[in-house]
């Protein structure tokens, strides 16, 4: 029977890719899982070292050097600061890369009267970004800036919130203060694979130590 | 002035302060400055011919907690310092007089949530009063503000101008102009009475909010600077967008591409099975001729 062979062998192929699609589908029906920031205080670091700025003094306005660096312990954060500006639409700059945090530099610095802004990215499209844990942070942790003279400004978180990004609370985070104060912001809550954007932002709220 | 003097003596006070409110309020939030339900209150002494003062400042709703700056002098201004909403008494003491003493003034400060005051002994030392002053936090866009406080006995009256923009005309000692708004710039204050002016560059940044206090110095007029507040210059639009989703949670792939390597699979399963069966049935056979 000369037809046998070859149907037998189309009939094996057959099986073989229907099994094999059987078997992708199976492989690839669960959701990929949120990944979960380890607890805080694992992976912590050690606090930096160096002269500790004083807050500003009245009379003011005195200048403090531009922030390089920033240091918050408890979630094992250490990242240059590179400089931020404004976008075409005059959206604030995110960090080219998700591994660096920005400071923008349209506001105060670090130590300076008024709400010092840095932003770092939650995550990248394959895994944590600088700021991954930020929304960890409570009340009462410190966070340090290094600025370019070799100084520390030391702040205490004071407040952590979420706010949607269609309601982001412009005058709280970059409106005049009568003190030295910081903001930390990065992602946060649900995302939109749509947008491939989180709906939400994580702003941290901190303080000048005195 | 004593600034630097000033400098040194805060934080032991504060210190205690800031824990005293901690302890009441419950929760590490309350000692942290800036904490939603927190304004700030600054203490100064504007009064030219009052020697130096020890400031109280106490609170209704803790009595145990107090803050005291020592020996503030002339034209010494202390920082904000951030304290829960609620009302305050502030008391002044001849500089070295027990706490227990009774006060030479003592005036009540209500302090709402984001508000900012300055509490000021102002006048001669016969008119001595405290006057509390709500300090602005916000300025219009792209603009600073800033008001004038008149503490010169010598110059009774003045007149102060920035780049040649009135700030106050013919301000009277021991009284403070509205704020207002100016395009920021880096300027010349000039501060003009009948009997002597002072001149000062001065830098104000939009998004800032400044007090100009007109004193008297060793000689003549003295202008001095206070920042009030400042923010942003320029505000960024809307939100900050520093997340891709790498480690957000994602719905499962789309299964069509797996179903259609099932279907193509079984039809040509199918089809080899039917040429099978064909070729399993039993052939014709040609009959032979007759």
């Amino acid at each position: 029977m000369p037809a046998r062979g070859p149907a037998a062998i189309t009939l094996a192929v057959g099986l073989a890719v229907a099994a094999a699609g059987t078997a992708g589908l199976l492989l690839t029906r669960h959701a990929v899982p949120a990944q979960r920031p380890a607890a805080a205080g694992l992976g912590a670091l050690p606090a930096p070292t160096g002269p500790i700025a004083a807050p500003p003094q009245p009379p003011g306005p005195r200048p403090v050097a531009r922030p390089v660096a920033l240091t918050i312990p408890v979630i094992g954060v250490r990242t240059p600061l590179v400089s931020l500006g404004l976008d075409a639409a005059g959206a604030l700059q995110v960090p080219p890369t998700p591994s660096v945090a920005g400071w923008y530099d349209g506001g105060p610095r670090p130590g300076a009267i008024g709400p010092a802004v840095i932003v770092g990215h939650i995550d990248s499209y394959q895994g944590p970004g600088v700021f991954f844990r930020l929304s960890q942070l409570r009340p009462g942790d410190r966070v340090y800036v290094r600025r370019a003279d070799g100084t520390l400004a030391v702040f205490r978180v004071t407040s952590v919130r979420m706010y949607p990004k269609d309601r982001f609370p412009t005058q709280a985070v970059y409106g005049p203060t009568p003190d030295a104060e910081l903001r930390l912001i990065t992602c946060g809550g649900a995302f939109d694979p749509v947008t491939r954007s989180y709906l939400s932002n994580v702003i941290v709220d901190a303080t000048q130590e005195r | 002035m004593t600034f630097p003097r000033m400098a040194r003596l805060l934080p032991v006070p504060l210190t205690a302060f800031a824990l005293l409110l901690g302890a009441q309020a419950a929760g590490a939030a309350a000692a942290a400055p800036a904490a939603p339900g927190t304004g700030w209150i600054r203490l100064a002494h504007f009064s030219p011919n009052t020697p130096a003062v020890d400031v109280y400042l106490y609170s209704f709703d803790s009595p145990g907690a107090r803050l005291v700056l020592h020996h503030v002098a002339y034209g010494t201004v202390s920082p904000y310092q951030p304290v829960a909403a609620g009302d305050y008494s502030v008391a002044m003491r001849a500089a070295g007089a027990a706490a227990t003493s009774p006060p030479v003034l003592s005036t009540s400060v209500a302090v709402k949530a984001g508000h900012a005051y300055t509490v000021a002994g102002m006048g001669p030392e016969s008119g001595l009063r405290l006057q509390v002053m709500s300090d602005e936090l916000s300025t219009p866009a792209g603009q600073a503000l800033v008001r004038v406080i008149q503490a010169s006995l010598k110059q009774q009256v003045v007149t102060v101008d920035f780049g040649g923009k009135l700030l106050a005309g013919r301000l009277s000692f021991a009284t403070v102009s509205p704020y207002r708004a100016v395009a920021p710039g880096t300027e010349a204050v000039t501060a003009t009475g009948s009997g002597g002016d002072a001149t000062s560059t001065v830098t104000l940044a939009a998004g800032t909010v400044h007090t100009l206090v007109i004193l008297d110095g060793a000689a003549g007029l003295q202008i001095v600077n206070l920042e009030d507040a400042a923010g942003s210059g320029h505000m960024p639009v809307g939100a900050a967008s520093t997340g891709l989703g790498g480690t957000a949670p994602r719905a499962p792939a789309s299964p069509a591409p797996w179903l259609a390597v099932i279907a193509a699979g079984s039809l040509l399963a199918l089809g080899a099975l039917l040429a099978m069966a064909g070729a399993l049935r039993p052939r014709r056979q040609p009959r032979p001729g007759t």
